[in-house]
């Protein structure tokens, strides 16, 4: 209860924890917020003319103005709050397990093996991301393909075509996209590095080796004593994550290269208006601001929140 | 053995062995996909369309016997491993050429990109961190704070828009692409020579300033967008560093004895931030290596990342991807390696525990 006082006692806190649950909201209540067009159901939504190239402004059929296109800006910039969410949140879970899991185990191994399994964990840090995420889009299509199926990047994102039944094959083609799966395997480092700097120092204390001494079995070691003391570090940086990897997804995105960011799609979709005619970024206000305050919003507030849950869980500021 | 040189032998040890495994699982993806699949990648494109299904099988058995795509895993992995020695890095299908050599050709203008980030957000980093430290909460450290979580918090492309339209749309300043049109003719000519490929140098070497000015031109956005983010980690690690440094006794006694307080936070509070701030620089070196493609793309530079970015909804190309991840964790050792060797020339500590041994 102090720990939570505490934490609403700053203000940075309540802006992140209000903005974050206005996201969850948004996620949440996206069909009722913006219904989808029954006939064409998706996160992008056509109210004007396919034909109009001109990103037109606000007036009574699109509140937030249009795309080029005549796509709307509100309907995919409420869903993008979803897309966001599941994205982060699905990305830093299982990112944050594996570093967890790695890490204690690292340090409980301990030793020359436990220096080289973290030795191994630091050389990831060199590995691009964009090397994975291209080399899982390239398997992606030809799997698909050679199931019949086909695999291409629109501008709206990626789109998985099947003729013939669902197999739980494609049901997690569909979920987990080629950058999702790429960010969880080159973003687990930080969290294997803090757990295991934290476990090394626990293992030599009195209540681990009493623990070992009864006769515990190392995972029940992990389980019991090791994971639960190392878990605010770990809650803080994944706090943190939920922001950073859903910019790394807009930024993917919006260079064309994977990922189905509704946010960035809707920016390189209005990118020419945004950078070219008109005379400022701003000429074209609704085709540039409200997917750029809702990324840039998103990031701040998990960041935020990671501040301020590594300030309320610092047992010496407690 | 001497420290310095064990902690290098154990960091390149390291390498081969992450390397193996990493590129043992993108190998097995590549394995996943029907040794049919990939022979159409090498299937030469003025195929003679009067060939007959059967030709064409033929033709196809032919090339998965010449590249060995039907062998077992290990074997094919086996092969793969074998060109990383021979300098080749193995032949591209999607690039149409060999890989190593066609990575190395777009090496300079990678490395002109990543060397000036560094260089332009390092001096700047360093000072308005330790600036901002030392006058905690005074009108600096308020701006330095506002603009470093404004730095933070702006996504690298976002950043890349605005500066496109403010620089390049709006006042013509800057541009994006690596040179002008009429510069790139003229980089095309004899008696333009090529020395090391990074135009910046070799246009000062040939004597040609025009050239010189253009190239920086349109390098100026794409180092900034480059670089922001990192400025404002750096500096925020070096302030950090000073206001735990300036309550301890050897400040309160410099101060005493009456030493100038610029000398007192350049010459004796800066040396303390060097090492921590050498820290913070190698994790945003390796950090600018691998994210260098958001510049490289949006300010149309052909940098390295185009050996794997035109080839995105294409059958596996493994000897690209996989070259590519290679290289770039090379790229970056190399880095750290070297703001090693900078921390121990720059920190005592490190550099006696090299001395003594």
């Amino acid at each position: 209860m102090r720990r939570l006082r505490h934490f609403f006692s700053r203000w940075q806190n309540w802006i992140a924890f209000l903005a974050i649950l206005g996201f969850i909201y948004t996620a949440v209540a996206a069909p009722q917020i913006s219904p989808d067009d029954p006939k064409r159901p998706g996160p992008f939504l056509r109210v004007g003319k396919a034909t109009e190239g001109r990103p037109l402004p606000p007036d009574e059929k699109a509140p937030l103005g249009m795309l080029p296109h005549g796509q709307d800006v509100f309907h995919p910039l409420v869903w993008g709050a979803r897309g966001a969410l599941q994205f982060g949140l699905i990305v830093t879970f299982f990112t944050a397990i594996f570093g967890i899991l790695y890490g204690a185990l690292a340090g409980l191994i301990g030793g020359r093996s436990g220096g080289w399994m973290m030795n191994i964990a630091d050389s990831f840090l060199a590995i691009p991301v964009i090397a994975g995420v291209v080399f899982l889009q390239q398997l992606w299509t030809t799997t698909i393909t050679a199931m019949g199926g086909l695999y291409y990047t629109n501008q709206f994102g990626p789109v998985i075509e099947i003729v013939g039944p669902m197999t739980p094959i494609i049901w997690l083609f569909e979920r987990f996209n080629p950058l999702m799966i790429s960010l969880i395997f080159l973003s687990w480092m930080p969290y294997a590095r803090i757990v295991h700097s934290i476990v090394i120092l626990l293992v030599r204390s009195d209540f681990i080796q009493a623990a070992r001494a009864l006769g515990g079995s190392p995972w029940w070691v992990i389980r019991k004593h090791l994971i639960p003391n190392s878990l605010a570090p770990a809650l803080v940086l994944a706090a943190r994550d939920v922001g950073g990897v859903v910019l790394l997804q807009a930024t993917f995105t919006f260079v064309g290269i994977g990922g189905d960011s509704i946010w960035g799609s809707m920016l390189a979709q209005g990118r020419n208006w945004v950078i070219g005619p008109g005379g400022s970024v701003l000429s074209y206000w609704w085709v540039f601001l409200p997917p750029t305050i809702a990324v840039m919003l998103f990031g701040v507030a998990w960041n935020m929140l990671g501040d301020g849950l590594s300030d309320a869980l610092d047992p010496q500021s407690a | 053995m001497p420290p310095l040189l064990q902690f290098v032998v154990r960091r390149f040890l390291v390498v081969p062995i992450s390397l193996f495994i990493i590129t043992l699982v993108l190998y097995g993806g590549v394995m996943l996909t029907p040794p049919e699949a990939r022979a159409d990648l090498y299937m030469p494109s003025n195929l003679n369309q009067n060939l007959t299904e059967e030709q064409i099988a033929n033709l196809r058995e032919q090339i998965i016997g010449r590249y060995h795509l039907r062998e077992p895993f290990p074997v094919q992995y086996f092969y793969w491993i074998k060109t990383l020695f021979d300098g080749t890095w193995g032949y591209s299908p999607s690039l149409n050429e060999e890989v190593l050599p066609s990575l190395l050709r777009r090496t300079p203008v990678t490395l002109e990109l990543a060397l000036y980030s560094m260089l332009f957000l390092v001096p700047l980093g360093m000072f308005s961190g330790v600036v901002a430290g030392w006058n905690r909460n005074g009108r600096f450290d308020k701006f330095f704070r506002g603009s470093a979580f404004l730095a933070t918090s702006t996504p690298t492309f976002i950043l890349a828009l605005v500066l496109l339209s403010i620089f390049y749309i709006n006042l013509g300043w800057f541009a994006p692409e690596r040179v002008s049109l009429n510069v790139g003719l003229e980089l095309s000519k004899e008696s333009f020579k090529h020395y090391t490929g990074m135009l910046t140098v070799d246009s000062l070497l040939n004597g040609r300033w025009d050239i010189f000015g253009d190239v920086w031109k349109h390098l100026a956005m794409p180092v900034f967008t480059l670089s922001l983010y990192h400025w404002a980690t750096l500096g925020r690690v070096a302030r950090a560093t000073v206001l735990n440094e300036r309550r301890k006794e050897y400040v309160i006694s410099a101060r005493a004895r009456g030493v100038a307080e610029r000398s007192v936070v350049w010459k004796h509070v800066y040396r303390n931030v060097i090492a921590p701030s050498l820290t913070s620089m190698a994790l945003s070196a390796a950090s600018i290596i691998t994210g260098v493609f958001v510049a490289e793309i949006i300010f149309d530079f052909n940098g390295v990342s185009n050996v794997i970015v035109d080839a995105m909804n294409g059958i596996p190309d493994a000897p690209a991807a996989l070259g590519f991840a290679v290289y770039s964790v090379f790229m970056v050792l190399l880095l750290m390696f070297l703001l090693d060797v900078l921390q121990a020339l720059f920190d005592p500590r490190v550099r006696e525990g090299v001395l003594r041994a």
